[in-house]
């Protein structure tokens, strides 16, 4: 190859690189692709296999406590699928490619840091989301049919007992429908995510400040299992006249260092049944926005003057 | 108007910062050089001089307490200024899960490159490095060798005017070593400016036309290589096919008509082990 | 340094501005029933470190549904007082899932009130005592279950069931039955509450049982046991007996309604 180089010392570029989302999913995919090869994903196996399990197992106790435990288990693995991967993988990357230099290499080319650090984050949300999807339409499949053979067992058993009155008929349908498969369900995963997105961006941030991995990792549980009585503790700040000082001003630093976890714990409420409408849907997106935009700000700050 | 050097570096200064119960740690003091468009400078010294801090400032990658860093002009705090260098880090590290070319259309996409352009640089860099046989392995099962030489495709990938090689040559064998040294000429025989960081002396006495010597945070010599390496008053002859006769009358000339001349040692001048290595094990080139 | 303070300033400064959003945001979701109030304290110690650990961070459901789980295993063993402790943490977690009030109800007035009634271990009246008393347990689960769900028509209909069938107090049960119904319940269960308030000593509630009957008569829908109710209520108030329709059978011994569909 005998080309000279393009630039020349009389026309230099011009030094100023924007942000360019282009690079950012270049980034994200290879996130991804290293998450993946982690085997992170056996995890979506072991899920299939306890939705599985938790759908057609229990067969002793009533269709409807067949159903809600279903959703409560598979829905609780979720969550924890959700949370745990978040955490662990957010806390690993940074640490592991300075470990490995490969910060190096790619910081060495011309990447501004927030687009590595958005890239990042973003690899890992498209992780979780995508393990989300394909579990929620695992469950929503398996609830789907643990439904329909439920019902189609509790109506012979009337038949063959002569209790099948329209009304009686009626209730059962209406029981083992509000059990089953509902859009609310999805909204749930939805507010899963966002709870995961929320935690990912705090993982992040720590990982920027902490040295050790591990160190990340448990300050992050410890602010997620805070997070999620945050209410109470600000609630408790926010009642006047009510505890010392030092609790107080305890109280006000958790109550404004974490962000508030419980927010987008509506799976209870999704599984007995309640509605999610829109404006819940909007307002839960909304602030998980702005927990992951404010945490992705700060952590661009300390990152951006790292000693690499 | 005189040339925009390819790396400025003007007192230059690194402290890092002590953590709890540590002082801080100065790494580099007051340390200034120029590498010139076009050059092979060697940064050179002995492990913990400040090398690699060195390099890490120019590239942007840690920032100056005290003084500037700038390439081709412009300054290392900008990320523009990395549009125009090319980085292989010491023992470098690729994603294993990539293969040979993914990983070059990878890092050439981080730079901008796309499309058929990034398809024909990626191949470009593969044969230049030796690399097209195995470019479509997984860098997972790549030798020493071949991951420094990755390295330095994925440097070259978005044609830069400025590479900066920390300890090319490495944990490579000496085949290896020679297949990337002769990179290097080839680099500066196209204009390229490289910068590179070694101390493996004889290796970097081959290929750098200036090199600084670094010894605890301060350079404590620089020049052109020929003016550093000579020892003035010593001349060294070397024949060929010279009989015991001739070498006595040589021995007596010196004696008598010397002045001050004296001969130091004679005796057969001896390869080196290198290049014994090389013929032993000369293949066709690609290890 | 001075990076640490801009960021300490800037979560200082974020988390002051999110306090409110938080704290609206919640009163909205516990107003429409997405989020349950706080756990109450006092149970942390009986639920266990893992159990809290659990219901703390949003996994309350699940916890819900284990100790459930655990119930149905101490129900198989007979062993009640485990099965109405395991039901008290259950419905702690979870208390406006109806579902769990039903079925402790249910374990407590209905299996072990019948499994201590005819258990000849026992002496008779230990026995009797017995009974009664967790028929008694039974119904204060399902109205404490109604503190928190007071227009669930499931959990009126089984207060209905129980105060018919176990305790006998018709007019508890007629009740039960009329809430059941004003607050959406199955068509029947007005009927029942007619039937019910006809088997009980209240004249208020003779007469209320009446209007419903007659007005269901009058409308067409009758059937020979709500003629049967008809009539005996009539008896009580003095009013003359509608004469039966063409078909159906004299007044005379009354046949026990089904209370509601079977389990």
């Amino acid at each position: 190859m005998n080309t000279l180089p393009i630039e020349s010392a009389a026309n230099p570029l011009p030094p100023k690189v924007r942000f360019s989302l282009r690079r950012v999913w270049l980034l994200a995919r290879a996130t991804v692709t290293q998450l993946v090869r982690m085997k992170i994903l056996a995890f979506l196996v072991v899920f299939c296999l306890l939705a599985a399990g938790a759908g057609f197992a229990f067969s002793v106790i009533n269709p409807e406590q067949q159903l809600n435990l279903l959703k409560s288990v598979t829905l609780g693995a979720l969550q924890i699928f959700s949370l745990v991967i978040g955490v662990v993988s957010t806390a690993l990357l940074l640490p592991k490619d300075l470990e490995d230099r490969t910060l190096y290499t790619i910081l060495s080319k011309p990447v501004p840091r927030f687009d590595y650090l958005l890239g990042k984050l973003l690899g890992v949300l498209l992780l979780i989301g995508g393990g989300l999807v394909v579990m929620d339409a695992v469950l929503s499949l398996v609830l789907w049919l643990r439904q329909t053979v439920l019902l189609d067992a509790y109506l012979a058993n009337l038949r063959s007992e002569k209790l099948d009155s329209p009304e009686a008929v009626a209730q059962v349908r209406e029981i083992v429908a509000r059990q089953g498969l509902t859009w609310n369900l999805h909204w749930a995963v939805w507010a899963i995510f966002l709870k995961a997105a929320v935690v990912s961006a705090v993982a992040l941030l720590l990982s920027c400040i902490a040295s050790s991995t591990l160190f990340t990792i448990v300050i992050t549980f410890c602010i997620t299992i805070i997070g999620h009585g945050e209410a109470l503790i600000r609630e408790f700040f926010l009642t006047p006249n009510l505890g010392g000082t030092f609790n107080r001003i305890a109280s006000f630093a958790l109550a404004v260092i974490c962000p508030d976890l419980a927010q987008f714990d509506i799976v209870d409420g999704v599984i007995a049944g309640e509605l999610v409408p829109w404006s819940v849907v909007g307002d839960m997106t909304g602030i998980a926005a702005l927990y992951v935009t404010v945490y992705l700000f700060a952590t661009h700050l300390l990152f951006v003057e790292k000693e690499l | 108007m005189p040339e925009t050097p390819a790396v400025s570096v003007q007192h230059l200064t690194k402290v890092f910062k002590g953590s709890l119960g540590k002082g801080a740690f100065r790494a580099v003091h007051d340390l200034s050089l120029t590498v010139h468009s076009g050059e092979v400078y060697g940064l050179i010294g002995p492990n913990g001089s400040g090398k690699s801090t060195t390099m890490k400032v120019i590239l942007g990658l840690l920032r100056a307490t005290e003084g500037q860093t700038s390439i081709f002009g412009v300054p290392s705090t900008e990320v523009g200024s990395r549009r125009s260098v090319g980085f292989l880090p010491e023992n470098p590290y690729f994603y294993k899960h990539l293969t040979g070319r993914e990983t070059l259309c990878f890092y050439g996409s981080l730079c901008g490159l796309r499309g058929r352009k990034l398809n024909e640089r990626a191949d470009e860099m593969l044969v230049l490095t030796g690399l097209e046989d195995a470019a479509a392995r997984r860098v997972g099962g790549y030798s020493k060798g071949m991951l420094q030489r990755l390295g330095l495709a994925q440097a070259l990938i978005h044609e830069p005017r400025l590479l900066v090689l920390d300890e090319p040559t490495a944990g490579v064998d000496p085949t290896g070593s020679r297949v990337i040294r002769d990179l290097i000429l080839s680099f500066r025989a196209r204009g390229i400016t490289v910068l590179v960081t070694s101390h493996l002396l004889e290796q970097m006495q081959e290929v750098c036309d200036r090199v600084g010597i670094m010894a605890r945070g301060r350079m404590v010599r620089e020049g052109r290589l020929e003016d550093l390496v000579a020892v003035e008053n010593q001349t060294e002859l070397v024949l060929e096919n010279a009989t015991p006769e001739l070498l006595a009358e040589i021995n007596a000339l010196i004696q008598t008509a010397g002045k001050d001349a004296r001969l130091l040692r004679s005796g057969r001048p001896r390869t080196t082990l290198e290049r014994l290595f090389i013929e032993a094990t000369q293949e066709s080139g690609k290890p | 340094m001075k990076r640490a303070l801009q960021v300490a300033g800037v979560l200082l400064l974020f988390g002051m501005v999110k306090l409110p959003l938080e704290q609206g945001m919640t009163h909205d979701l516990r107003k429409r029933r997405l989020l349950e109030e706080p756990l109450r304290l006092g149970v942390g110690e009986d639920l266990g470190q893992a159990g809290l650990a659990a219901s703390l961070g949003g996994l309350r459901g699940l916890a819900a549904c284990m100790f459930q789980l655990r119930a149905h295993v101490e129900f198989t063993h007979v062993n009640w007082a485990k099965v109405d402790s395991l039901y008290k943490l259950v419905t702690r977690l979870q208390p406006r899932e109806a579902r769990y009030w039903e079925e402790a109800a249910w374990h407590m007035a209905y299996n072990a009130a019948s499994f201590y009634l005819y258990n000849m271990e026992l002496k008779p009246s230990l026995r009797g005592q017995l009974y009664h008393d967790h028929v008694k347990r039974g119904v204060a689960i399902l109205e404490e279950g109604l503190k928190f769900l007071p227009d669930n028509p499931r959990l009126w209909q089984k207060l209905a069931e129980v105060h018919w069938a176990r305790t006998k107090n018709y007019k508890l049960a007629g009740d039960a039955y009329w809430n059941s119904f004003t607050h959406g319940g199955l068509n029947f269960t007005e009927r029942f509450a007619a039937y019910a308030w006809a088997q009980s000593n209240d004249r208020e509630s003779w007469k209320k049982g009446y209007a419903i009957l007659k007005r269901l008569y009058d409308g067409g829908k009758a059937t020979p046991g709500l003629i049967e109710y008809l009539q005996m209520l009539e008896r009580h108030l003095g009013i003359p007996v509608t004469q039966p329709a063409e078909g159906s059978r004299a007044g005379g011994t009354v046949r026990q309604p089904q209370a509601g569909p079977v389990r």
